[in-house]
């Protein structure tokens, strides 16, 4: 009898921990501040302060723990908390988040449920699989703002979605990485990516970084492992390493979650190039810069709207768009501080392309391609933009490709990168 | 002088009640004393929890909605493991039939959602999931009769089969994957819930009682009779009991063993199409836990079904509850809930213990040297 309790208290202890994915006692969260994430430029925003009414309330979904301190729902978190704060709007207050909601319809709606029943007077869903639930409660609750990340539904009203250029930080990331197979004499660059063609978002970043590496090495060929999965730190540091031994890559790009990439670099003397915050700290000795978010943009440029926008209704045609697609030029998405690592003239030749993208005379996905030298001169030179099966996407000379094909269906790497 | 263990003979049903009481109090104690060491008034907490925030809240119909949509398959899936555990069969296969169960109402609904009439597809989801799930419990049922293996292991092996099965349905962007929806270019889970879904019975002017509310309820009460007043109930307590026993008193164990099993695979199967056919959408997070969460319940419920309908309306009072709490304060996530109920679970067995033994001082040398 005794010897059965036991086995079954045995059992539930392994169970209730396997169930939980290890229960963690919310104990000393370090209350959030915004070290490691960049901040845009403080502006003398205060102007507007009195716009913040102390009753209107942000609503927020995170597809992990508010109290992450790395990734993709803390970069999130830090926007909108960084936002508010710059709105002098009271966090504690006027926030409210159900976080850990996976992209199970029913979850979200019922996580949306909980967000309108507190009050929230906008929501964000900062997941791509809330898609359908966001624009079901969309048409349910018409007075209450509904803002997807990722995503590509919206109307006319109460629903957007929101993204980011990120192929133009990926640009510059690929410019400094290509200075630096130069550097050390090896052309060979590695990307581990969450996904590849299944994905516009992982198949323009790739693309976006190719190109920037090409940009100053014609000669670099990029190998690029697929991951399957957003996060899984274990491939994440199996595979750098599978393109440091197996494809002799010098710098190792990525597209996941976690900074093992990064370490994997180091732990083998080569280099690398981080995601979505800057990862020096994680391998001082590898990592050169990372294409990161400035989410904070965009939450403050939403709230603010949604704010003085009046009725909900009036909310997509104050932001101009049902689709907001910041870049370099809304310092929405940028590259992290240049660490030592950098080649030489990394800095001149990132701050040449930063200013002709910002400008808007350029960009990435055309028929133009930018030629750096090695001491960070910038030509351009008609080129067609081919992808590696060998068809024609862009003509030589031709214009950028559409915003709906970077976000939607870009489904190609360019020549000039192989999946392996 | 020494401490020393002795059985209770009985412990009164009031007292067990009382243990039980006070377990669940230590641990919302114990919880109050981190939320306080956290800077967050447990009283506020516990307050909005256990009200689920409905005070003051312009749409609390569709918190119990919501709350009764976690309640059905959590309850389901619980009297479902308690039947197998009462023969000590030990079912941790809940998620991976729940699945199983879950892929198979999709697959009725898709295919024959608004070709035959609603109610018809409805019952079809139903059998199609029991029997889909209760094939996948059985499986290891006939392993350990046939071969005497570990039905732990294997039904948690199972689990992640089904996942990945699951996992495969879910990402995989093909033509013939019709669990997904042809519109879009990304792999996107196809909703069918315009084609056929479970009624609810409108209360009120806008709070709809699912129907799967009601027959989870009486499926309930006929297991309970099931168990109580029918012989097939009274040989899963003797084999649960003694194998050899029900094997001496001419029980043909393995067949009740099979029974048993596939009855219990059939619930959760049942519980899969309850909540999938009210969703009208698959998902990797479809079981949202229930097959782990649904061992708790049944174990702190003692296999009683009166008191796991109790239970699970605590339990998932508690997890709704929090993660509604936890979106006010920002220093706790939606972990505390999972806490919370890690703590509950020991400190139930805990008194358990205290149930089924108590401690008394004992003398040395014994009461025999008069």
């Amino acid at each position: 009898m005794k010897k059965i309790l036991a086995l079954i208290m045995a059992m539930i202890m392994v169970l209730s921990l396997a169930a939980c994915g290890g229960e963690k006692a919310p104990v000393e969260e370090a209350p959030v501040e915004e070290a490691p994430v960049e901040e845009a430029p403080v502006e003398e925003a205060p102007a507007e302060e009195e716009a913040a009414p102390a009753d209107f309330k942000v609503g927020a979904i995170y597809i992990n723990s508010k109290n992450d301190t790395a990734g993709y729902t803390f970069a999130h978190h830090n926007g909108i908390v960084t936002a508010m704060e710059e709105l002098g709007m009271d966090v504690e207050s006027q926030l409210v988040i159900v976080d850990e909601v996976p992209e199970d319809k029913e979850q979200v709606l019922a996580a949306i449920d909980t967000l309108v029943g507190e009050g929230a007077n906008i929501i964000f869903g900062i997941s791509f699989g809330y898609i359908d639930a966001m624009e079901e409660a969309a048409a349910e609750y018409t007075d209450v703002i509904f803002s997807h990340a990722t995503g590509y539904k919206s109307n006319e009203t109460n629903f957007n979605n929101y993204f980011g250029r990120a192929y133009q930080a990926r640009y510059l990331a690929g410019v400094a990485a290509g200075l630096k197979s130069l550097e050390v004499g090896n052309n060979n660059v590695g990307y581990v990516a969450a996904h590849t063609t299944d994905y516009a978002e992982t198949a323009s970043g790739i693309n976006g970084f190719a190109l920037g590496v090409q940009a100053v090495n014609p000669d670099a060929k990029v190998y690029v492992k697929n991951l399957g999965t957003w996060a899984d730190e274990v491939n994440e540091k199996a595979y750098a390493e599978e393109l440091i031994n197996s494809f002799g890559c010098g710098v190792v790009s990525q597209h996941c979650d976690s900074a093992q990439p990064q370490i994997a670099a180091q732990n083998a003397g080569v280099f690398g190039c981080g995601y979505n915050s800057d990862m020096t700290p994680d391998a001082p000795q590898a990592h050169l810069t990372a294409a990161i978010w400035n989410w904070n943009v965009y939450y403050g440029t939403a709230i603010q709207a949604a704010m003085s926008c009046g009725e909900a209704s009036n909310f997509v045609a104050t932001m101009g768009s049902p689709a907001y697609y910041g870049g370099l030029a809304e310092n929405f998405v940028d590259v992290s501080p240049l660490s030592e690592n950098c080649a030489a003239n990394t800095d001149v030749a990132i701050e040449a392309v930063r200013e002709i993208i910002v400008s808007g005379e350029w960009d990435v996905f055309s028929g133009v391609k930018l030629q750096i030298a090695a001491d960070g001169t910038v030509t351009t030179v008609e080129a067609a933009l081919v992808d590696n099966a060998g068809n024609e996407i862009v003509a030589a000379g031709g214009a950028s490709v559409e915003d709906g094909v970077i976000t939607g269906t870009m489904n190609y790497l360019v020549a000039g990168v192989e999946e392996v | 002088m020494g401490l020393h263990i002795v059985k209770r003979d009985n412990c009164p049903l009031w007292k067990k009640c009382c243990f039980y009481f006070v377990s669940v109090f230590a641990a919302l104690l114990i919880g109050a004393i981190i939320l306080l060491a956290i800077g967050v008034d447990p009283i506020a907490y516990y307050t909005r929890m256990f009200t689920m925030g409905t005070i003051g809240n312009r749409i609390a119909y569709k918190t119990f909605m919501n709350y009764l949509a976690d309640f059905v398959p959590l309850f389901l899936t619980s009297v479902a493991l308690s039947l197998a555990f009462k023969m000590r069969f030990w079912n941790i296969g809940g998620e991976g039939q729940f699945i199983i169960g879950s892929i198979a109402t999709a697959l009725v609904a898709i295919k024959l959602g608004g070709v035959l009439p609603s109610w018809l597809v409805l019952i079809l989801m139903c059998l199609a999931a029991m029997i889909a799930a209760g094939v996948y419990g059985v499986i290891v049922a006939a392993l350990k009769v046939r071969f005497g293996t570990n039905e732990t292991l294997l039904t948690l092996m199972l689990n992640y089969v089904a996942l990945y099965i699951l996992i495969f349905l879910m990402e995989t962007k093909q033509d013939w994957n019709f669990f997904l929806d042809p519109e879009v270019p990304r792999p996107v889970p196809v909703s069918f819930r315009d084609l056929v879904s479970f009624p609810g019975i409108p209360l009120g002017e806008k709070f709809e009682l699912n129907i799967c509310v009601v027959l989870a309820v009486l499926i309930g009460l006929i297991i309970y009779v099931y168990l109580r007043y029918t012989k097939q109930g009274y040989e899963i307590n003797v084999v649960g009991d003694s194998a050899g026993t029900a094997h001496y008193a001419g029980m043909k164990v393995s067949r009740i063993v099979l029974r048993t099993v596939f009855l219990s695979a059939c619930l959760i199967g049942l519980a899969a199409a309850f909540k999938v056919g009210t969703t009208g959408i698959l998902s990797t997070a479809i079981t949202d836990d229930v097959g782990w969460t649904g061992i708790i319940v049944a174990w702190l419920s003692q296999l009683n079904t009166a008191a796991i309908l109790f239970v699970s309306a605590l339990i998932s009072l508690l997890h709704f509850g929090s993660t509604i709490a936890a979106a006010t304060f920002s220093q706790v996530d939606s972990s505390f809930a999972n806490m919370l109920q890690g703590l509950i679970l020991f400190l139930v067995l805990a008194a358990d213990f205290f149930i089924r033994f108590r401690v008394v001082r004992t003398r040395k040398g014994g009461s025999n040297n008069g």
